[in-house]
């Protein structure tokens, strides 16, 4: 890939922004990246990067080094028969001269020299000779897909010819952003390089244990049992627990990086809240979190190179925004490699020219054929073209008979002014990205990749083709969208970042989880109780058999501003649908209770489930078994018992308690046994249903990205009605339609109404209707055959008065999802309740009954307004109000305290500071009135220090002083009136 | 499955009904297993495990008890 980026001219001196970067893959996935920079003088030099250190090494020592060359041999591999090219010739004479200075003239002469300068780094063992280590270098280093070096000196030379030629400006450079360039990481060869680079630290470990037993003069003997022993138990051979800790972390630890661009952040845990999200997840891919922070945001564009790789709808907002994508619902990544064996054969026989016959062909001004990056051959641009062509034929006619896999990508790059380098290029590897089109030609499925797609003339419709033009169509336009955005009802009529936000909410609904929902213990499950099957609904819905996990019920959805609860994205919920069920939903909670987790390993077990001998509240009965364990379908509230224990320590019944505001039914409880399985029962899991009837401050949404909250149930008498006597479940505001130009959704409350009248299921895939075919006829004539109004309106009569609206109400069936954001969640209220014990300040957190914080802008704007009697409300009475005493001669806050009482007079408030100790009973005590003497508690006695007062102040101000005080700072606060 | 729980309303027993009072028998806790679905009882300290199949995990049968709510 040719690449400029001005970062490649931080590399040193004379390094601009030019290179060629090739990432290589070995047959098990696993990577090492090769690049090329361009010096300003001429030079090349080959990057690499090992055990996470970059190395620099001339090109030309790699050539000489790969093969036994010659400097001529070197200059046809490059420049061919473009002699006349002075830019390209006097580039290469100094790339050879400079070379001379090294001395190096044979390959074994090279090899030795390369060997000898990587031994360190390559932790060689001194009965290697540098030969060896140099061929090692060259096996592990430079162009690792390729085996044979002859394949590697000739693919070095069209990456050296392509670096010209970008520097020359003969070839554009390719962009990295593009799916065009990129392959997917994917799980399974991750796992296989962890565990390849986790066995060969396992070996090295080994290896250095047995070195230093060998400095440390211990018998090293590979015969002895027990020394071997010794040396495997010192040595962590738990390579899965490493792989587990990466699985459960998506932490990569790492001696070489892996070629990977991040260290954390590999995993991500697939969450069953509903379908949508858990199918979401294995159709996610993400650009790499050092993308995240980068500050350009050309990583994150939309690339029409991507079509139907990609989807364009689904992807987050925010942050993420295009480098979270999902693949497009066609799209599929290889995951085994084609049978490309007889590929060379084929395109000898079509003319290709191998390249030890075609010494002098190099540059853009042949075509280069290469296969998965090894060179193949050369031939002429002409004749590139139509060997593409009679691949592409053959391999969709049939793939056996001619030995051209149908998933192999040629992509032929046409010779251009300027742009892409241009050659043949065959790709039979892993994790590319596929898609099937029709091949117009012989009207059967071709696999296109992306590098391909973007050379290739597809048409989106059948209504498009060219003759001459279009080789391939699109089996439908729906491939471009995700398996979600395919769900979103006539999305084409939406605005677009509408059906994003349907795209997420889909994902957060309160929908139907899995279908073994008896078998999971998941800590927290959402469950819509009854829910439906949409009567508007893409193809694709049946197609991915979503009726197995309904997200959602339709309402009948009246938009009109009725009772004044509806403004602003709020919508009433008809209060009898609510009582009928309508997105009535449940919490499954799971608990774990072990008793063993409160005693050692080993330690015989003291704490048995059920009840004891000794005396236990009666009512515990009422919740609890005769095992201990409550009653399946019990109704526990906070406080109630949910298991006992017979505690023989204490001799004692024990309870444990449910702690959770809201209440809940006990749905399963589960015994579980040890891993022997021979002992009694220690550990239950205890499965909660927490019922979650609508509320008002639910929120919902239609599936057009509409979401709005629950503001009201309204009584159904005072519902508007039709004339058929149909009242909504849900009405909507109209304001919400003008700004957001969700006109799918009308559509859909169109649809679904007539579906509902005539008893079928409307097809809501996008791209149906068209201007000529509008969905507003369509479905405007089938409500006319059931006697409706062709718009969608209907008069509407006021529940409470019976009189006819003013106007035509827009009524329909839309699907509505309830989204699993509820405020039983989410509330928070707090009039008293726990402080902090420094402060006294309230805390914060929902889950501690805490408050919320009035910061400094809601001080600011109640400053703004004046309000200061309110002001003092919330920063002091409702916060850390207290009366403290204060000396009023000393202005000390901290030195007063409660004299004891004596007889005759009670406690006081004195100052320690401002009091003189009266020492003794005899001594000086003739001068001061006996009255006049107070005591601390110590016994000490005082005199004076009585001019105390009481003061309001906000506890932290005590804090702050005492804190000061330890700074040796103390506070003088002046009291008035005096 | 035997339906010893539920105990129909008799002469003797109309009484303790409309009172609201329950004739609770002990019958010993049932256990389901999570695996065949085997229902069989444990006594106390009796280690966790299917009687037919061996498998370790078990669901608590549900209740033969009236389980009654207010419907509000």
């Amino acid at each position: 890939m040719a690449i400029i980026r001005p970062s490649f001219a931080n590399r040193g001196a004379s390094y601009t922004p030019y290179g060629v970067q090739l990432r290589s893959a070995r047959p098990d996935q696993s990577s090492q990246t090769n690049a090329l920079h361009y010096l300003s003088d001429g030079n090349v030099t080959f990057r690499f990067s090992w055990r996470k250190n970059e190395y620099l090494v001339p090109v030309t020592l790699i050539l000489k080094a790969l093969i036994e060359t010659s400097d001529k041999e070197i200059f046809d591999g490059i420049v061919g028969s473009d002699t006349e090219n002075s830019f390209l010739t006097d580039r290469l004479e100094l790339l050879l001269r400079t070379f001379k200075k090294y001395n190096l003239n044979t390959n074994k002469q090279s090899v030795a020299y390369l060997g000898k300068k990587f031994r360190v780094v390559f932790g060689a063992t001194p009965d290697m000779s540098d030969i060896d280590v140099g061929k090692e270098v060259l096996h592990r280093i430079v162009l690792v897909h390729l085996d044979d070096n002859h394949d590697k000196f000739r693919m070095l030379c069209f990456m050296i010819r392509k670096l010209y030629s970008l520097v020359a400006g003969e070839c554009s450079p390719d962009n990295p952003d593009s799916t065009q360039h990129q392959e997917i990481l994917l799980g399974g060869f991750l796992y296989g390089m962890i565990l390849k680079e986790k066995i060969d630290e396992y070996l090295q470990s080994i290896k250095l244990q047995i070195q230093s037993d060998i400095t440390r003069g211990i018998a090293v003997n590979f015969n002895d049992r027990k020394y071997m022993t010794r040396v495997f138990s010192r040595i962590n051979e738990n390579i899965g627990q490493k792989l587990q800790y990466f699985l459960s972390t998506g932490n990569l630890v790492s001696q070489s990086g892996l070629d990977l661009q991040q260290v954390s952040g590999y995993t991500v845990v697939a969450e069953k809240i509903n379908f949508h999200r858990f199918i979401s997840h294995f159709r996610m891919v993400h650009r790499g979190s050092f993308f995240a922070e980068l500050k350009t945001t050309t990583v994150r564009k939309l690339l029409p190179e991507s079509w139907g790789f990609l989807c364009p709808v689904h992807t987050p907002d925010g942050s993420p925004c295009g480098l979270l994508n999902h693949l497009s619902h066609k799209c599929e990544i290889t995951t085994e490699k084609v049978d490309t064996s007889r590929i060379p054969t084929a395109l000898f026989k079509l003319g290709v020219k191998p390249p030890a016959s075609a010494i002098s062909a190099a540059g853009p001004g042949t075509c280069c054929v290469q296969l998965d990056g090894q060179i193949v051959g050369y031939c002429s641009h002409e004749q590139g073209r139509i060997i593409a062509n009679t691949l592409r034929y053959w391999k969709v006619e049939d793939e056996k008979k001619y030995g051209i896999p149908l998933s192999l990508e040629i992509g032929y790059v046409p010779p251009t002014n300027h742009g892409q380098y241009p050659g043949l290029y065959l790709f039979g590897g892993h994790s590319r990205l596929t898609r099937p089109v029709r091949y117009l030609p012989l009207d059967k499925t071709d696999i296109v990749g992306p590098f391909e797609q973007v050379f290739m003339d597809i048409a989106v419709v059948p209504a498009e083709i060219e003759n001459n033009v279009h080789s391939h169509v699109e089996f439908a336009p729906t491939n471009i969208l995700s398996i979600l955005a395919n769900l979103t009802p006539f999305s084409d009529f939406n605005q677009s970042p509408r059906n994003m936000y349907q795209c997420q909410m889909g994902k957060q609904t309160m929908g139907t989880p899995g279908v073994a929902l008896t078998h999971r213990s998941d800590n927290k499950l959402y469950k819509l109780q009854a829910g439906q099957t949409p009567i508007v609904k893409a193809n694709l819905y049946d197609d991915y058999g979503m009726d197995n996990f309904p997200n959602g019920t339709n309402a009948v959805v009246a938009v009109i501003s009725y009772t004044g609860y509806d403004m602003d994205d709020a919508m009433i919920i008809n209060k009898s649908a609510d009582e009928r069920g309508f997105a009535y939903g449940v919490v499954y909670k799971v608990e774990k209770v072990d008793l063993s987790q409160q005693r050692r390993r080993n330690d015989p077990i003291t704490q048995h489930f059920g009840f004891g001998p000794d005396d236990s509240p009666a009512e515990w009965r009422n919740k609890l078994d005769e095992d201990g364990l409550p009653y399946i379908g019990v109704h526990v509230e906070e406080g109630d018992p949910i298991c006992c224990y017979y505690d023989e320590v204490l001799g004692k019944t024990k309870i444990k308690t449910y702690h959770s505001s809201e209440p809940a039914y006990i749905e399963e409880v589960k015994l579980i046994s040890d891993d022997n399985g021979n002992q009694e029962c220690q550990s239950i899991t205890i499965k909660y249903r927490v019922t979650r009837s609508p509320l008002i401050g639910d929120k919902f949404s239609s599936r057009h990205g509409q979401k709005g909250v629950c503001s009201r149930k309204w009584p159904q008498i005072d519902m508007p009605f039709s004339e058929t006597g149909i009242q909504p479940d849900v009405i909507i505001n109209p304001h919400a339609f003008p700004s957001r130009m969700t006109i799918g959704m009308f559509v859909e409350s169109l649809a679904g109404k007539a579906g509902a009248l005539h008893g079928i299921a409307q097809d809501a895939t996008p791209w149906k209707f068209s201007e000529d075919d509008i969905p507003a006829d369509f479905f405007g004539e089938q409500l006319k055959a059931a006697g409706y109004n062709y718009h969608g309106n209907e008069p509407l009569y006021s529940g409470a008065t019976g009189e006819e609206l003013r106007a035509d109400i827009y009524i329909g069936v839309v699907y509505y999802q309830r989204l699993r954001h509820m405020v039983n969640d989410k509330f928070q209220v707090r009039s008293t309740g726990p402080v902090n014990s420094l402060t006294m300040q309230p805390v914060k957190g929902r889950k501690r009954h805490g408050g919320i914080r009035v910061g400094e802008m809601e001080r600011d704007a109640l400053i703004g307004h004046g309000t200061s009697f309110l002001l003092q409300d919330r920063l002091l009475n409702c916060s850390d109000y207290t009366h403290t005493s204060i000396c009023r001669d000393c202005g000390g806050l901290l030195t007063t305290q409660v004299s004891v009482a004596r007889i005759g007079g009670g406690e006081s408030m004195r100052c320690r500071r401002c009091s003189v100790r009266v020492e003794g009973r005899g001594h000086r005590s003739d001068m001061v009135e006996d009255g006049d003497v107070w005591e601390d508690g110590a016994g000490k006695r005082f005199i004076g220090g009585g001019n105390t007062t009481t003061v309001a102040v906000p506890f932290v101000l005590k804090y702050l002083d005492s804190e000061l005080a330890a700074m040796g700072i103390s506070m003088r606060y002046n009291v008035e009136p005096k | 499955m035997s339906r010893e729980g539920f105990v129909p309303p008799t002469a003797a027993n109309l009484g303790n009904a409309a009172s609201g009072i329950q004739s609770i028998k002990n019958y010993g806790v049932k256990y389901v297993c999570a695996q065949c679905a085997v229902n069989f009882t444990l006594s106390p300290k009796e280690p966790v495990r299917c009687k037919e199949c061996g498998h370790r995990v078990l669901y608590k049968a549900r209740t033969k008890r009236m389980v009654q709510f207010e419907a509000r």
